[in-house]
Order: C-alpha cells, then structure tokens, then sequence
C-alpha cells in the first residue's frame, strides 16, 4: 500500500515538472559557460555547460527564470509554452562595481543612495588642460562649470545646485584623498593621477561633511594598481593652441579707422604732422586735414597704413602649444597595490611670452601587512613655474593692448625702438622688461592605517597633508619704459607657504542580520588645521637688468611677513539600514566646532536624513518588462558654510600702519560676538530609471536649496567711519530640476553608438535682505524675490532719427535725451546667473576606431559686455575714439531720417559713452567643447611589435562656439588683476583669452 | 584582543585634541577692547588718525580736484582722460567723491580717542591728544561740508548738510543738520582745541598754530573778519616769516618746512605718488599730463614771478607745446611724485588776513599784507598802491596765482559766490589752440556747486536725503 502510494506520488511529481532546455550566449555570439539558471527567489538552479547549453526542471509555478553571469547583466524570461530558449546577454556595466569614496567609506557604485554622479577617469584623462576643474564642465547634471580665463593652469569657477551665498564662498568642498585642497594646488595636480571624481549634490551625502559642505562635496580619488599584470603605460601629447576668435565683431581696417576718425573730428596727431611735414611739396601750403580734398585724405590714409603690421595679434600674441609626456606603472598582487606615475606637461600660452610647465610625480600604494591590518600611502609632489602677463584694463597688458592699439600704429619707431603708441606704452616692451615670474610646489601626502578587528568592525585612521608654497619675483628692471615713467626701478620677491594637515579616525561596523537586514554605522572624529605664512621683499636701485637678487640693490625698500591660521574639531556619525537591499533608511549626523567664531557660537551641527526605494527586485517588475531599473530616493539634510576672513566676529584696531615710519594703529572690523555659519537646509526627490535592459537609463532630481543666515556684510551708515558689519542675515534659495538620460542606440559586436544628454534649470531667488535693493557690484542689486545680483541700470531708447543724438528711457517710461543716472532701473529677469545648462555627448566605437564628442550649452544669464562697449566711440568721444573701433562704429547716423545704431558724430553732446543696457546682452552659447578621435592597434599587431597595446587619438577643445553674444561669452574673472569678482561671468575686462586646443596623442601600453 | 588594544591605542593618541586648539588670535591685530591701556596705545591711535589722512590728501584727489571743478585746469586731450565726470560737471550719487567715507573714517578715528582719553590722568598728554583729536577732526569735517555743502555765507537756515558726528557707535543713521550749526560746531571744537594743544608736536603734526590757521580759514569762510584777523594774527605771529623767494621752489621739494604750518608726511617707504600722478607721469623723458593750464591763468603768470617756474613747465607732448603742472615734481633724486601734502601754509593765512582786513574796512593794513607777499614772490618787485574794490581784486588775484593747483579753486569761488567762467575760444595747446573746454560755465547757485552724497548711503539710510537737484 505504502508503495503504491509512493509511486503514485512520484509519478504526480513528475507529471507537473517540465524541463526547459536552451543556450545561452553573450553579445558577440560567443556561448557562456558556467552561467546559472534560477526560478525566481529560489537558491538552486542549474548551470551551462562549455557550449553553453543548459537543461532545467522547472514547477509549474514557476514563471520567470533568471540567467546570471559574472560580467553580464542579469537576464529575466517570463516561461512560457515554448521549452526551448536561446538567450542572449548583454555584457553588464563594469563601473557599477566600481568602488567610490563618499562619505569617509567606500562603496560600490550601483549601492550608492543619493544624488551623486560619478565622473570616471576616462572622461577626463589626456585632456590638454593643466587645471582638472576646467575638466569637469558638462560632466555632471547640476555641476556648473565656468572656466576663470584661458591662462594655461587657470581653474574654473564651480556652482552645485547654484549660488548659495554672497559673502562667503560658493565653491564646494574638493576633497583629494581625504585632505580639502587649496585652490592654488588645483593645478598641481596631475589629471591623468585621478581614478574618480563624485560630485555629491544632495544633503544625505554631502551632510556628513559639516560645515564647508552647503554648496556641495566634490571627493577625488587617485588612482591604485588593478589585480593582474602590471600595467606599464607611457603616453604623449603635443597640442596646438590659439585664441577662441571673437564672435560677431570685427574691427575696422586702418583706413577705415583713420577715416572714421576724419568724420568724427578727431585731432590724430600723427596726420597732423605728416600734413605740415608735406605742406609746400605734395599739399599747398596752409593744407589741414579739413581743407584736404578727398584723394588726398585717402593718400594719407594709405601712408599710415603702409606702415603699420597687417595684425597687430601676431606681436601680442604667439602661437600656443602644449606639450605632455607621462609614464605610469602600476599593478597589484594579493598583498599590494600600486600605482606610480611621472608626469610634466609644458605649455606656451597665446599671449606673448605666456607659458607654464608642470612637473610632477605620483606614488600611490597599499599594502596588506597582516590579514587584519592593512596600511597605505598616497603621496605626490608637483613643481609648476610660469610667466605671467600682466592683465589689466590698461596698456601695460598685451591682451588688453590689442584693443588699445590702432591699426595704423606702426610697431617700431625708425630708429628700432618699441613704439609707444598714442597710448603712451608699449605692452611688448613691458613684457620684455616687466617681467613676472611664479613658481609654486605642491606636496599632497594621505597615510592610513585600517584595522579590521573583526569581519563586522573595521577601525581606520588617516593622516592627510597638502603643503603648498608659491613664489613671484616681479622685476621693474633698470632701463625699461616704466621705470623712467615712475623714476625707479624695483624688485619684488614675495611668497608663501599653506600648510594643511587633517586627522580622521572612524570605526566602521558593517553586519547583516537574517541574511535581509544590512546594517551599516559610522562613528568618526576629525582634526583639521591650516597654517598660512607670507612674506614681501622689495628692494630699488638695480644696476642692470642681468642681475635679479636683491642683494644687488642699492635700497632695501619693505619687508613685510604675514601669519594666520584656522582650525575645525569634528565630531561625524552615521547610520544606514536596508532591508534585503530593496528599502533603505540612511541617517547622518556631524558636530563641528571652528575658530573662525566667536567663543559663543562656535560649534553647531548639521544632520541629514534620507531613504531609498530599489524598486528592481519587486513582484511588480515582472509586469513591466520595459522597465529594468527603478530606484526612487528622497533626503533632507543641512550643511554649513564658513566665512572667508579667519578671525571675522572680532572688532579690532589693526597694527600693521604706520605715519611718518613710525607704528601706528588704525580701527579696522567692528566686533559681532553673535557670528555663525551660513546654514542650508536642502531637500531632493530623486528617481534613477532603466528601460529595455538598460538600453535607455536616466536620473530625474528635483531639489530645493535654502540658505538661511546667510553671511552678508550688513551696510551700516558710513558715517560710522565703516561702511559693513559681517552679519547673518537674510537668505536665498535655489531650485531646479537635474534630468540625465543616456541611451546605447547600438549595441553590436563592432559598432556601439551611445548619446547622453543632461539638462539642468536652476531658479535663484534672494529671499530676504537686512534692507531690500540694495546695491552688490556696478550697476545689478540684491532685491528680494528676485535672483542675485539682478542687473540695475538706464535703459536706452536707441538713436533718434530726427537728429542722431542717444535717447533714454526714463524710470516712467517717456522717452528723453538726456542721461541721467536717476533714471535707471531694475531689469527684471536679466542677471549674471545662468538659468540652464547641459551637455550633449556621445560615444561612436566601431571596430578599432573611437569616436567622442562633447557639446556644452548655457543660458539665461546677462553679460555687461563691456569691451564691446569700449571700443565703440559714442560720437567720437576722445578717449574711447583713439581705440580701433568696432566696424559697428561706422553705422552712425548722417542725416535726418536714417535709422542708426550710433549717434551723430560730431555733436559735443553725443561725446559720451554712457553705462545703458545698450551693452548688455545675453550670454546664452553652445559650445563644442570636445572631439576626439582614436584609433587603437588591432591587438595581433600591437602583439608583434611587443606592445599590449598602442592607440592613436586627436583631441580638440573649444572647437567651435555657436552664440549671438558681441564677443566670447565664457568669462570668469574680469581680469586677474583686479580680483575675484562679485559674480563670475558679470562681465569681462580683457582677462586672458579663452583659447581652442587641437592635441595630436599617442598611449602604449608595454 | 591585541588587535582592540592596538587601534584603540593609536586612536586615542591621534585624537587627542582640546577645544583650546580653536582659540586663534589675528598676527596683526589687537582687540578694540585692549587698544587704549596705556599712553603707548594711545599715541598709536594718534599716529592711525594722521595716517587715514595720509590716505586722503596724498593718495586721493585733493590737490587737483578744486582746480579740475574750475577754471585753473583744462583737460589734455592727449592725456588718460582722467577725472572727466568732474571736470564736465556730470556727477552724481553713483559717481560721486569718496570723501565721504574716507572722512568719517578719519572722524572715527578721532572719536575713538576722545571717547577714551578721560581714563587717562590729567596732565601735558591728555590735554594735547584730545586738542590733536579735536582738530584733526575738525579738520576732516571742514573739508567735507565744503565739498559737499553749501558755505556758510551762502547757506539760508534750511541748507542742511550730514551730520557732526561725535560718537564712535556703530548703529547710529544720523541724519542731517543745518549747515550754520555744523559750522559753529567747527568753531566750538577749533577754539577748544586751541588752549589743550601743543605749540610743536614734531613735523607732520597738528599744533597751536595749524589751529589757529584753521580757525583764519573757517572764519574767512564764515564772513566772521575781526575773529579772522585775530586767528591769522595768531598763526603768523607778529612779524610772519614767509620763505624768502630762493627759498620758495624748497618748499615743493621738502627741502624746507619754512613757510609750511601742517603737511601730511609721505615718506620714501611710504611712496605715494598719487599727487603727482594726478597731475602728469613722465614718458619717453617727456611730460604727458592729465589737465595742464588754462590759457587764460597762464598769461597772469609774469616772468619774473617765481612761482611761474616752480608750478609750471612748458614743455612738448605728441609734437605739441603744453603748459604742465610741474608743482608735485617730486624730491630731488627721489620717485616722481611723492611728495608730502602741504595743508596749511603761511602764504594762504597772510591772504586770508589780507582779504579780511579789506573786506572789513582796513585797506592799508591789507594793502601791508598784499605787498609783503608780493615782496617775496615777484623781482624786482614793487609794492602796489591799491584801495577798494581794485585792492580786493588784487589780493583775490593773489589768492588764484598762490594757491593754484592745490585743489582750493573751486571752493574759493563758492565761497565768494562766483561763477566758474572758462574761457569758449582758448584750448589745451600752449599757445591757446587745441581742444576746447566741453562745458564753459557754472551759473551762481548751481547746485552742482554741492558735491552729491553717494548713493549707497542715501538708499540705505533713510534718513540722510541727497543734496537738492541730484
């Protein structure tokens, strides 16, 4: 009976079992072995064999199967009817096992929960920028990227999630190996160095780094030996640079400008004197340049122009290259890593005589010295040393000379001298013989010491140092222009060393409980300290340009050494769960203490929250087959902000003045006992999405930053003697969407296409002020509800045509002829803020060739676009007239009726070139901003030369600039000598030219 | 276990910090609180009042704006085309002086030590810093109320001007005053200062007879003429020793301080060369100036005046000759341009005196004044035998010959409620041809004789109201 039973039972079993047969193979065709087959939630399954074919008994519940590889993407197949399933997989994202620092811990990338993006050394490396934030534009959504200028080493402006502050800084927190850089030794830094760079955006990353993180964490991570052979890599690079061309305008030809010039009535005394050195022989003789008959005029005209060089460009510019080798060798073994590199990068900049060289090396490696104990070092040192221009609105800089500079000038005098031109300067002899020299070496050192007491609890600590030390030598030597114009020669050595040291110890316990609930803690404590020392050495009465030290002077002139320091003491901690790596709680929590405040309100603590949703592994999934990929996250936190002056809420007298060479003490800061940090508090919303298998994969954020207390100098009256107090008031706010959408339109054996495509709109509003409209820079505002730094200013009514003169528009709306500064006005919706911008790239690899490209666009934001303004004499007026104007210039209006852009030129009235909205323009550009093709060596060929491998690539930066603005619209800084400005991109003064690189390359790998 | 002991170990080594470590003190500062402990803290507060006026009369514009404003200077279209918004008479609150800010800096300065010296014991010290105070302050706030007000004379009991602050409190949004009172005001300080400060305080300091050479000035400027006589009298001494006219080129050189009754020091380290930078810079061995003479002022410069070679040079620029302002040379040997700044000299008080002694009725005595000053600038010189209305034209004329190019003109004319009257037919060229003024006259009663407050004070404090007609 028992036995009938048991038969019975087997044979039931067996009836309802089917068996499913198929093959599985990757993308290429090729079959794979040893992938498994699994019902869905079960543990056991079976596997394929070396062809690739697999048998497997499924239950009839059973509805979908999972194939799995290592390597390639999980496959799901809904069973149907059919037994028989050819399945073909497609190679999976090796960078989602990547490993990413965020947030003192290491994680891989697919486990990351916030809204972070992470750049890959790839799309950064070879790239001819000495600078590695010029690199990062159009990397990331949310990521704002405006480089400073085109000087070589020159850094970027970088906004996350928009501007945040107006007194303190808006730039975010750069880590490098666990040490906050100094933006001096940005470009010290080797670019081809960096393994990863994570732009943290939202609170639940960013939170745990406290006080400097409100405008967002950027953490860098240097490279490290992979498992496997050791990799021996050297590469070359010689690129070719010059000046992005300005867009729109053109300038007049000398004799279009001497004719100009004759319509305006200006006196140019150089005709003057060719016509009375001329009266008697070929003009009568009481000729003038009036009583001249046409012909004549042009005669002269073509005299002049004879004369002076077809562009005056060639000699204030030259032709910039750039020129790189690097070697790296690096590799690991089970109990080491390490990656070593030499580097030197030399660049020629394309003003004349403008360079920078960069040499620099790198030794990164970690070693497991006991199963339980593992310690490593990061150290590299860099030595960079340049010629600096001078670069300033007026003629002693060579940039700003060729604006200044007329095309009628001849460029020496008779006798071999520089010409100093009408504008009294010669900025070629000024190059030559005030000089500017820098150097500056950087050390980066990051130790640590991890300690894993048990397989949940891991101890680490870290020691990180950056020491920085610049040096100029500024030479006003004997016998130049300017030492006759001052009557003094001088020298001036000066310099300083930054040094900055951190101490980070965290325990890290990691356990999972029922194989579902992953627990993660952080405890962690941080010292952080910066040491600041500068001196200033100048000396007069050199005896001849040869000798530089200023031991050869005859006058010791000033010594000055300054000293400041800041410290940070923090106290860090998080805590994350995730049940079964579907749901997902993350707390974090930091305490931070600085110097930079009073006794009073010193510390103060900056927590986040957040949670996550991975949507993958639900039941629902199945339905939605399209859908591969779902995770929805959500975070709140705040962060803090510090202000720039180390010692801001003391009131004191300072000691460094003096009368009559004797010390004397001067009322410099009233004293604000109540100075805090800037806070933010930042929520998002977040969704990553795949679909088709990852085909199409894309990120939807929508955030919304606050700054409250915001560190403004509050205005007091000016009668008090001083003009602000540092305060904590008002606030701003920035919101926006980021969307990031990436699609692999081809995924074939030897053609792969994929496009990305970012989009960011960020909306800035200042929501409260001490005191509403109040003045920020030259002509824009701080007004509330409206976005910072709106431009304020006359509006213009343009030319009438009745008599040519300039009109305005009054505060009321009439129109008048009469400037008056009481009639300007705050144009709503136009400030220097960007309201959107994004990239376009996409990648082509067909076969051994590779094909990338990277477009940039921007928009939304104004530009005063002053050097259109100054080379545009309203009316001829003297001081803007002897500049080369603009062949827009010419468009004055002549007679009654004719519409113009420029007014007459010849009424007294009409001689000035008033500040009007005339000049401000939008700013909105795309730019191409990358192309590269590559070719690598089949590897059978590279095999027979011995190599593993050799690729060939051509690289171009800045190729190509689409815009309407009158000149180029990426501007950073005004110009360097006149300091970081109030808003990046409020408007340019002929700081160095932004340039386009085209760059030949060769990597080998041996 | 060994492995807990070991990493708690160099943790606790390594985290070993105390909250002490955030206690950090500026290199080169000092806390308000502590600035005024002992007499050295106090002298060198002093010494930072003198040296925020460094700031203005050697770094600033002060020597050539009165002259730019009216009819002393006219712009050299081959030069940097500097000061054009003053020169055309086109500002306004957004383009404005700073001589507001700067000056209440200085007052500030000032206030500060006046609101600690009580704690000090009574004594020569106390008494000569709170008269230095005093004065210095007095000072600043007399050059601003003309810069920006209307003069005494002219002002009706509604002209209002900014406030005398007294008080160094950071949260005071003074508003306006009439400008009688801050005139008395002025007064009252510049007499109490007169008894508390020393006769000689060193070269570069305020003493007994810079007040009293103040005091001739603001009573000029107050139509008060006994009370001007007395404090002219009082500054000059008996007999008033003028530089002989050998010496006279010395005291633009700071060769010599005879003549001169308050300077602001500029020292070789110091090296501010803005006084001379205002006026010309050197190029290729020649002199390009800013603004060079008017045409009509240099016929009134005779030959055998000496201040004719000692302020002027006519020299070529770009091919063309051009009366240059060479008065800010600068030292022999020395950096172009730097230069002491000579506030207050003998020459200008002896005018003062001259005008006042006309003007209230006693022409032989101005006529005394007159000739002396003349005896020391013209040779051969002869004494004049003026009386009356052509007595005052001459001292005036004086007045614009001696104190030209030090930034006096503009006020002056205020004072005496004349127009600036530049010439429509002459130019910038030595020989009078060239570019002519853009704009040839201020009316009387223009309100562009006031200098406009600056905009950001005005938006801010609502209780400050800009100057009328801006």
């Amino acid at each position: 009976m028992l036995f009938l039973m048991l038969t019975f039972a087997f044979m039931q079993a067996n009836a309802q079992n089917r068996t499913i047969t198929g093959k599985v193979i990757d993308a290429d065709g090729k079959p794979i072995s040893g992938a498994s087959i699994t019902a869905r939630g079960a543990k056991s399954g079976s596997l394929t064999d070396g062809s690739g074919n697999f048998k497997f008994s499924v239950t009839p519940d059973v509805k979908v199967i999972v194939i799995s590889s290592l390597g390639q993407l999980n496959q799901e197949l809904r069973v149907g009817a059919a037994s028989e399933y050819n399945i073909r997989m497609a190679p999976a994202d090796q960078s989602l096992d990547e490993v990413v620092v965020v947030g003192y811990q290491a994680f891989k990338r697919k486990d990351l929960n916030g809204a972070t993006s992470v750049i890959s050394s790839k799309e950064i490396a070879q790239r001819p920028m000495q600078n590695f934030t010029q690199i990062l534009q159009g990397k990331a959504p949310g990521l704002q990227v405006i480089s400073a200028n085109g000087q070589p080493g020159a850094g970027a402006f970088i906004r996350i999630r928009g501007t945040g502050s107006i007194n303190a800084t808006n730039e975010p927190l750069i880590m490098v190996d666990g040490i906050a850089v100094a933006s001096t030794a940005f470009s010290l830094l080797n670019p081809n160095d960096i393994e990863t760079i994570t732009v943290l955006k939202d609170a639940s990353s960013s939170a745990i780094y406290g006080s400097r993180a409100a405008n967002g964490v950027i953490v860098v991570t240097t490279k490290n030996g992979k498992p496997g052979a050791p990799q021996v890599r050297y590469s070359f690079q010689r690129g070719f640079v010059t000046q992005q061309e300005l867009q729109n305008v053109s300038f007049m030809s000398a004799r279009e400008k001497l004719q100009w010039e004759f319509a305006a009535g200006l006196t140019n005394p150089i005709i003057d004197s060719m016509i009375v050195n001329r009266r008697g022989s070929i003009f009568p003789s009481n000729a003038t340049l009036a009583t001249l008959n046409d012909a004549q005029r042009q005669g002269l005209w073509d005299l002049m122009a004879d004369r002076a060089p077809s562009d005056w460009r060639d000699y204030y510019l030259q032709p910039g290259r750039t020129s790189s080798h690097e070697v790296s060798i690096s590799g690991a073994t089970e109990k080491m890593k390490y990656y070593f590199s030499l580097n030197k990068f030399d660049e020629d900049g394309v003003l004349f005589r403008s360079y920078r060289n960069r040499i620099g090396a790198r030794l990164n490696a970690e070693y497991k010295a006991t199963n339980w104990l593992t310690t490593g070092v990061n150290v590299s040192t860099a030595y960079a040393n340049e010629f600096q221009t001078r670069e300033r609105f007026n003629t002693q800089a060579p940039w700003t000379s060729v604006f200044f500079t007329n095309p009628y000038e001849p460029v020496f005098m008779p006798n071999g001298s520089y010409n100093f031109t009408m504008t009294g300067f010669s900025s070629l002899e000024g190059t030559l013989r005030n000089t500017q020299f820098n150097n500056g070496l950087s050390t980066f050192a990051t130790s640590f010491l991890e300690a894993k007491v048990n397989k949940n609890l891991t101890f680490k600590s870290v020691a990180a140092l950056n020491h920085v030390t610049s040096m100029s030598e500024i030479y006003l030597q004997p016998g130049s222009n300017l030492a006759a114009i001052l009557g003094y020669n001088e020298k001036t050595d000066n310099g300083s060393s930054n040094f900055q040291y951190v101490i980070t110890n965290t325990g890290n316990y990691i356990k999972t409980f029922k194989s579902k609930h992953n627990l993660n803690v952080l405890v962690g404590q941080e010292f952080t300290k910066l040491n600041f020392y500068s001196y200033s050495l100048s000396a007069r009465g050199f005896p001849t340009a040869s000798v530089t030290t200023l031991d050869n002077a005859a006058a010791a002139q000033a010594a000055s050494t300054s000293r400041s320091q800041w410290s940070i003491i923090s106290y860090l901690s998080s805590v994350g769960y995730d049940y079964d790596k579907r749901y997902g709680v993350k707390l974090s929590a930091r305490r931070d203490g600085s110097s930079r405040f009073g006794a009073n309100n010193r510390f103060a603590n900056f927590w986040a929250a957040s949670a996550w949703w991975n949507a993958k592994n639900e039941k629902f999934m199945d339905k939605l087959d399209f859908l591969s990929d779902l995770k929805v996250r959500a975070s709140y936190g705040t962060a803090g902000n510090v202000p720039g002056q180390f010692y801001g809420s003391l009131g004191t007298y300072a000691l460094n003045v003096a009368y009559n060479n004797t010390p004397a003490a001067v009322p410099t800061q009233i004293a604000n006992p109540d100075l805090t940090w800037e806070k933010n508090a930042n929520w998002d919303l977040g969704i990553d999405f795949g679909l088709f298998n990852n085909r199409i994969t894309g990120t939807v954020d929508y955030y919304n930053r606050q700054t409250n207390d915001m560190l403004y100098s509050q205005p007091i009256s000016q009668a008090t003697g001083f003009s602000s107090i540092l305060s904590n008031v008002g606030s701003l706010n920035n919101k926006g969407i980021e969307v990031s959408l990436t699609g692999e339109i081809i995924r074939k054996k030897d053609l792969k296409w994929s496009v990305n495509v970012t989009y960011t709109n960020n909306e800035n509003i200042v929501t409260s002020l001490i005191s509403d409209n109040v003045p920020s820079a030259s002509n824009t505002r701080l007004v509330i509800g409206k976005p910072l730094n709106t431009f304020f200013m006359v509006r213009h009514a343009g030319i009438n045509p009745a008599n040519g003169r300039n009109q305005y528009y009054k505060a009321d709306g009439t129109i008048t002829e009469t400037y008056s500064l009481n009639d300007q006005v705050l144009l709503t919706g136009k400030s220097p803020l960007a309201r959107f911008f994004g990239g376009l790239n996409s990648n082509l690899n067909y076969k051994n060739f590779d094909f990338s490209v990277q477009f940039y666009y921007t928009g939304g934001n104004y530009m005063y676009n002053a050097m259109y303004q100054n080379n545009l004499a309203d009316g001829g007026n003297t001081s803007v007239g002897f500049r080369p104007q603009y062949r827009d210039a010419n468009n004055y209006w002549r007679k009654p009726g004719d519409i113009a852009t420029m007014p007459n030129l010849t009424e007294a009235s009409q001689k000035q070139n008033f500040t009007t909205d005339r000049f401000l323009e939008r700013g909105d550009y795309v730019t191409l901003r990358d192309l590269m093709f590559g070719y690598t060596l089949p590897s059978q060929l590279a095999k027979s030369l011995k190599l593993a491998g050799l690729r060939f690539y051509v690289q171009g930066t800045n190729l190509f600039i689409g815009t309407k603005f009158r000149g180029i619209p990426e501007v950073g800084t005004v110009n360097r000598d006149s300091g970081t400005p109030v808003q990046p991109g409020v408007l340019n003064l002929y700081g160095y030219p932004p340039t386009r690189t085209i760059t030949v390359g060769v990597d080998v790998k041996f | 276990m060994k492995k807990i002991l070991f990493t708690l170990s160099t943790i606790a080594v390594l985290a070993s910090c105390s909250k002490k470590e955030l206690e950090l003190a500026p290199f080169n500062q000092i806390e308000t609180s502590l600035a005024f402990n002992t007499q050295a803290d106090v002298n060198l507060a002093v010494l930072g009042m003198y040296q925020g006026l460094r700031g203005n009369y050697v770094g600033g514009t002060s020597n050539i704006l009165g002259d730019v404003l009216a009819d002393n200077l006219i712009i050299n279209s081959l030069g940097r085309q500097t000061l054009t918004t003053f020169g055309d008479w086109r500002y306004n609150g957004d383009a404005t002086v700073g001589l507001f800010g700067t000056g209440y800096t200085i007052a500030r300065r000032a206030n500060a030590i006046l609101e600690n010296i009580d704690k000090f014991p009574a004594g020569v010290f106390k008494e000569n810093v709170r008269g230095e105070a005093l004065a210095l302050r007095a000072l600043i706030y007399f050059d601003m109320v003309r810069t920006f007000s209307k003069t005494f004379e002219n002002a009706g009991a509604n002209d209002s001007t900014m406030t005398f602050i007294t008080s160094t409190d950071a949260k005071q949004l003074p508003g306006k005053e009439t400008v009688r009172g801050f005139y008395q005001k002025l007064e009252r300080d510049l007499t109490a200062a007169l008894p508390l400060i020393n006769t000689n305080n060193g070269v570069g300091r305020l003493n007994k007879a810079a007040v009293n050479a103040l005091l001739s000035r603001l009573y000029l400027y107050m139509g008060e003429f006994p009370k001007c006589i007395s404090a002219s009298t009082a500054a000059l001494g008996t007999t008033p020793v003028l530089p002989s006219r050998a010496d006279f080129p010395s005291i633009w050189t700071d060769a010599t301080n005879n003549g001169v009754i308050f300077k602001v020091l500029n020292t070789t380290l110091d090296n501010n060369n803005a006084q001379g930078v205002n006026y010309y810079q050197t190029v290729g061995g020649l002199v390009r100036s800013e603004y060079v003479c008017d045409f009509d002022l240099r016929q009134l410069y005779g030959i055998s005046d000496v201040r004719t070679t000692t302020y002027l040079q006519t020299s070529l620029w770009n091919g063309v000759l051009q009366n240059h302002i060479v008065k800010y040379a600068g030292r022999p040997g020395a950096v172009a341009g730097v230069v002491d700044a000579k506030l207050l000299r003998t020459a200008e008080v002896l005018l003062n005196r001259a005008e006042a002694y006309q003007r209230s009725g006693d022409n032989t005595l101005a006529l005394a004044d007159l000739n002396l000053l003349r005896a020391n600038r013209y040779s051969p010189s002869s004494s004049l035998t003026l009386t009356g209305a052509a007595l005052l034209a001459e001292i005036l004329n004086e007045r614009r010959l001696e104190m030209a190019f030090e930034g006096d003109r503009f006020w002056d004319l205020k004072r005496r409620n004349q127009p600036v009257q530049r010439s429509a037919t002459t130019g910038d060229r030595a020989d009078g041809t060239g570019v002519r003024y853009i704009r040839t006259t201020l009316a009387v009663g223009d309100h562009r004789f006031q200098l406009p407050f600056p905009s950001s004070e005005i938006n801010f404090n609502q209780n400050f109201k800009q100057n009328p007609g801006y």
